[in-house]
This record gives structure tokens, C-alpha cells and sequence, in this order.
């Protein structure tokens, strides 16, 4: 901010305000209207991996052998493959669909972006649950273990917002941002180890499939919850640092942009 | 009380109107991205506590832009801007209402939006219940089924409900029927008793005429006159190029 601002100005309308309350309200909102006029309501939330299962088992029942429990193996990915895709589309839009708000009362953009994260972030921990008892119908039983899940949740939460806020924010200056993220989710959707087992990629390409930052958020979350053990220290370190990068970056996107949101809302 | 000193505002717009990737990347090489257009251009206002300012101007001369330095929406280039206490700004129709959910759940929202506490939330939808004239059934109804002028009553209700030191209003009170234009004036009234400052950006020459103490003209982003509302309003009709009202 520059020096202008002078202090009674910030200090009146500015330090006072908490943003916490602020923030639980606009996910709240978010949570509320995402299904308040479909009547299947939180369910969508379980029926969009659920019927991209259905279609798997249809197809894949047989492709591979080498997975023992394939249900559980493609349903584990599924689910993040979801948070993912939905969530990155919700952030990308936050800016500009608030532009209205954005333009007319002092609120600090980055409480849209965010909010729509918790947002996304309450449905996907609530949908834990019946997807829990899905797959225990599929033979899969719970265990501490699987708890872990939580510290990957938060770690593809992270890259998910850098990802999202530096795409929101070039989405204020080029609307096409939005259009070609939606071009570009099938294509992740396919380059990442959802329906296929990793190894079905040659060896020696390996190392092509490891560039998609999403395919370590994958492996973390199979590791954890189809294998059941302590993911290794590499796999927490890769993760960790590509979710700090993608932070990193979106942050600096959004700072580097802001200025210049209100004339192009 | 406001204290605008020599301020200055720049837009980062868009050099040749981008709207896609396609057409920066076509014209890379040859054309800037972003453009620094100069807004407001040392403005100097003194707004005393307690008055009720209109701010009259051709479009585009940079009055609601000034609102928004003034509500700390935007940030200036350069200058100083002090404004003592709080602020409630009004600067379209609507703002920050969803269309899905009921009146009380906006009034809800907007109060967090504004920065409001639970005590001062409570506060808002007191006042949205007994100001804006709307029927409980209306405010237990969506938002989207609201007429303009009923929008209207809900947000004057909620921007106005925590008595601010500062009001600032843009424009937004010509929509409402003639009942509750007056009880927004009666309320700009009741504010200014209390001592709060009232700025109003109006195209209405009249309305600034009646209700405003001072007023100042603005063109091409910066301040031409300040005084008397009936002076600054020849100043205004000099712009408009309409001869002063016999």
C-alpha cells in the first residue's frame, strides 16, 4: 500500500475488521448456493465420482489384473480427482463473479478465492464419510492409518489454491483463462494415474508421468488409503515442496495483479 | 470529517482492449500489455464532519472513482486521504446481494461483507426489519423475486443500519418510488444529526440543491469548483453547456 493511505483511514476501516467471520460467512454462502437450487443437493458431491466409477468398473473391470481391488483403487483417486477439478474451476471464477461486490465495498479480494477453497474443502471432508462406507462395501476396512489422509488433504488443498488463485487472477485480465482451464482438466484427468494403475506407463517414461504435479497428490493419497501404510519421507517432501511452489506462485500472480483487478473486473 | 490532499489515482487497463489470450499473443512484440490511464489528477477536498456533500460531473469525470478511494476500495498513486470513522459505502444498487437467498440471509452476509461484528450484525437486520419497509414474508423470500425498488430499500436498510460516521452514496437513490426516496432523506437527515458526513454523487442537480450543504463539480478527474450547491451548479451547467435555469 502506498504511503498515501494515510493512518485514520486504515486504522478505521481496515485493521479493525476481522476477516475470519468474514471468511466463514462467504464459504458458507458458497456451501449453501452451490446446490441450493438442485434437489439432489450434497449428493452431487458423491455422485460425480460415483458415475465415473460406475463407467470404470464397466470398462476397466478386467484391464487390469495387477490391481487387487480395482473399486477402491479407482474410487480412492476419483474422489481428489474431483475436489480438484471442481474446486480449481470455483477459484478461477471467484474474482470476476464477485466483481460487482469487489468494486463497491472494501473487501479483500483474496477472501473469494479462499472462501470458495473452504467451501470446497467442507464438502469434500463431509463426503468422507458415506464414501467411506462405499468403499467398505468394496472390502475396504478402515484403519488409523488411513487418517493421514487429512495431512494429503491439506497439502493438495494448498497446491490446489496456488494453482487456482494464479489462474483467478489472470482470469480478471484475459477471460479465455477460464475456457482453456476447461479444456485442460480432461487432459490432466488422463495424463494422471486415475483409472490406470502408474506402472502402466513404460519405465523409461516414467519420469514424463512424474512432471504432473497431480500425479504425487494421487500416489500420496493411494499410498495412504488402497496400500495402507506411512507414505515414505520423498513422497511427503515432493509434495510439499510442489504445494509450497504452486503458492508460492499464485500468490505472487495475485500481487503482482491486483492493482490493476478494478479497472478490469 | 474527510481530507483529501493532492491525491491522484491511475487504472492498469487493458492497452487495446484484450479480452483473449489469442489477441495479446498475436500482437506480441509490437503492443504493451497494460496502460497506466491517470484517473483523478490532484484532487483536493475537505469534507467537514457533519455535512451532507454532492458531488456533481459529466460522466467520467472521475466522480465515482473518488467514492471508491474515499470507501478504501481503491488505492491512490499519490496524495493523502484521511477519513475518520467508519464507513458505509453505497456505490451501486444491490451490492454483495445474492440472488438466491432470502432478504435477512443477504442482510446477513453483506453485514460480514461490511466488516460488521455479531453485535453490529444483530444491528443490521434489526434495522433492515424495521427500515426498509419490507414485510417479514419479503425478507424470508429470495432476493431474485424482489423488484428494484424493493432491492433498493434492502440495501439503503443495510448500509445505513449501523449509523456510519461516513455514508457515501453513488447514485443509487433515483430508484426507489417517491415514499422511500423521502424516507432515505429523512434517514441522510437523521445521520446528519447524529453527525455523521454524507457524500452523494449525483447527476440530479436538484436533488443536490436540496439536500446538500456544499457541493464541488468535477471534470476530467480532478476538482473545478467547490462551494454553495446553487454555485456549483452554474459551474456545472457552464460544462453541460446548458444556460443557467432562468
Amino acid at each position: 500500500m502506498p504511503s498515501g493511505l494515510s493512518a485514520p483511514h486504515a486504522a478505521t476501516t481496515r485493521l479493525r475488521r476481522a476477516h475470519g467471520p468474514l471468511l466463514l460467512a462467504l464459504a458458507w454462502k458458497n456451501v449453501r448456493l452451490r446446490y441450493k437450487s438442485s434437489l439432489l443437493g450434497f449428493a452431487w458431491t458423491l455422485l460425480n465420482p460415483l458415475i465415473f466409477l460406475l463407467i470404470f468398473l464397466f470398462i476397466f473391470r478386467h484391464a487390469f489384473p495387477q490391481v487387487p481391488n480395482y473399486p477402491v483403487f479407482a474410487l480412492s483417486g476419483l474422489i481428489f480427482w474431483a475436489f480438484f477439478a471442481t474446486v480449481s474451476g470455483h477459484i478461477l471464477g471467484a474474482l470476476v463473479e464477485n466483481a460487482g461486490v469487489l468494486k463497491s465495498l472494501a473487501v479483500p479480494p483474496l477472501a473469494f478465492p479462499l472462501a470458495q477453497l473452504f467451501a470446497g474443502l467442507f464438502n469434500l471432508l463431509l463426503s468422507f464419510v458415506p464414501f467411506a462406507f462405499i468403499m467398505a462395501f468394496f472390502g475396504w476396512r478402515p484403519a488409523l492409518v488411513h487418517l493421514l489422509v487429512l495431512p494429503v488433504t491439506a497439502l493438495l488443498a494448498t497446491f490446489l489454491f496456488g494453482i487456482g488463485l494464479g489462474l483467478c487472477a489472470l482470469n480478471v485480465y484475459f477471460r479465455d483463462i477460464g475456457l482453456l482451464w476447461g479444456a485442460l482438466l480432461p487432459a490432466f484427468f488422463y495424463l494422471t494415474p486415475i483409472a490406470y494403475p502408474p506402472d502402466l506407463v513404460p519405465a523409461r517414461l516414467q519420469w514424463i508421468a512424474a512432471l504432473n504435479p497431480l500425479y504425487h497428490f494421487i500416489g500420496l493419497v493411494r499410498t495412504v488409503l488402497v496400500d495402507g501404510v506411512v507414505p515414505g519421507s520423498s513422497e511427503w517432501i515432493t509434495a510439499v515442496w510442489i504445494a509450497a511452489l504452486a503458492l508460492v506462485i499464485g500468490l505472487f500472480l495475485h500481487h503482482a495483479l491486483r492493482r490493476g483487478y478494478i479497472a478490469n473486473y | 470529517m474527510i481530507d483529501v490532499r493532492g491525491l491522484s489515482v491511475d487504472y492498469l487497463v487493458q492497452r487495446h482492449g484484450f479480452r483473449s489470450i489469442k489477441e495479446y499473443i498475436v500482437s506480441l512484440g509490437s503492443k504493451r500489455l497494460l496502460e497506466r490511464k491517470r484517473i483523478l489528477t490532484g484532487v483536493d477536498l475537505e469534507i467537514r464532519a457533519g455535512e451532507c456533500f454532492g458531488i456533481v460531473g459529466r460522466n467520467g469525470s472521475g466522480k465515482s472513482t473518488l467514492l471508491r478511494v474515499l470507501a478504501g476500495i481503491v488505492e491512490p498513486a499519490s496524495g493523502s486521504v484521511q477519513v475518520h470513522g467508519t464507513v458505509a459505502p453505497m456505490l451501486a444498487l444491490g451490492v454483495g446481494l445474492e440472488p438466491e437467498l432470502t432478504g435477512l440471509e443477504n442482510a446477513r452476509l453483506c453485514a460480514s461483507l461490511m466488516g460488521h461484528d455479531r453485535a453490529a450484525t444483530q444491528r443490521t437486520l434489526e434495522n433492515v426489519r424495521s427500515f426498509s419497509g419490507l414485510a417479514e414474508i419479503d425478507l424470508g423470500m429470495a432476493v431474485k423475486r424482489y423488484s428494484t425498488g424493493m432491492t433498493a430499500r434492502l440495501g439503503f436498510a443495510i448500509a445505513t443500519a449501523n449509523d456510519p460516521d461516513v455514508l457515501l452514496i453513488d447514485e443509487v437513490l433515483a430508484v426507489g418510488d417517491a415514499g422511500f426516496q423521502r424516507k432515505c432523506y429523512e434517514r441522510i437527515a437523521e445521520l446528519k444529526k447524529r453527525g455523521s458526513t454524507v457524500v452523494l454523487v449525483s447527476h440530479s442537480l436538484g436533488e443536490v440543491q436540496r439536500i446538500c450543504d456544499r457541493a464541488a463539480c468535477m471534470e476530467q478527474g480532478t476538482v473545478v469548483a467547490v462551494g454553495h450547491p446553487h454555485e456549483v451548479g452554474l459551474r456545472y451547467h457552464e460544462l453541460l453547456g446548458i444556460p443557467p435555469a432562468a
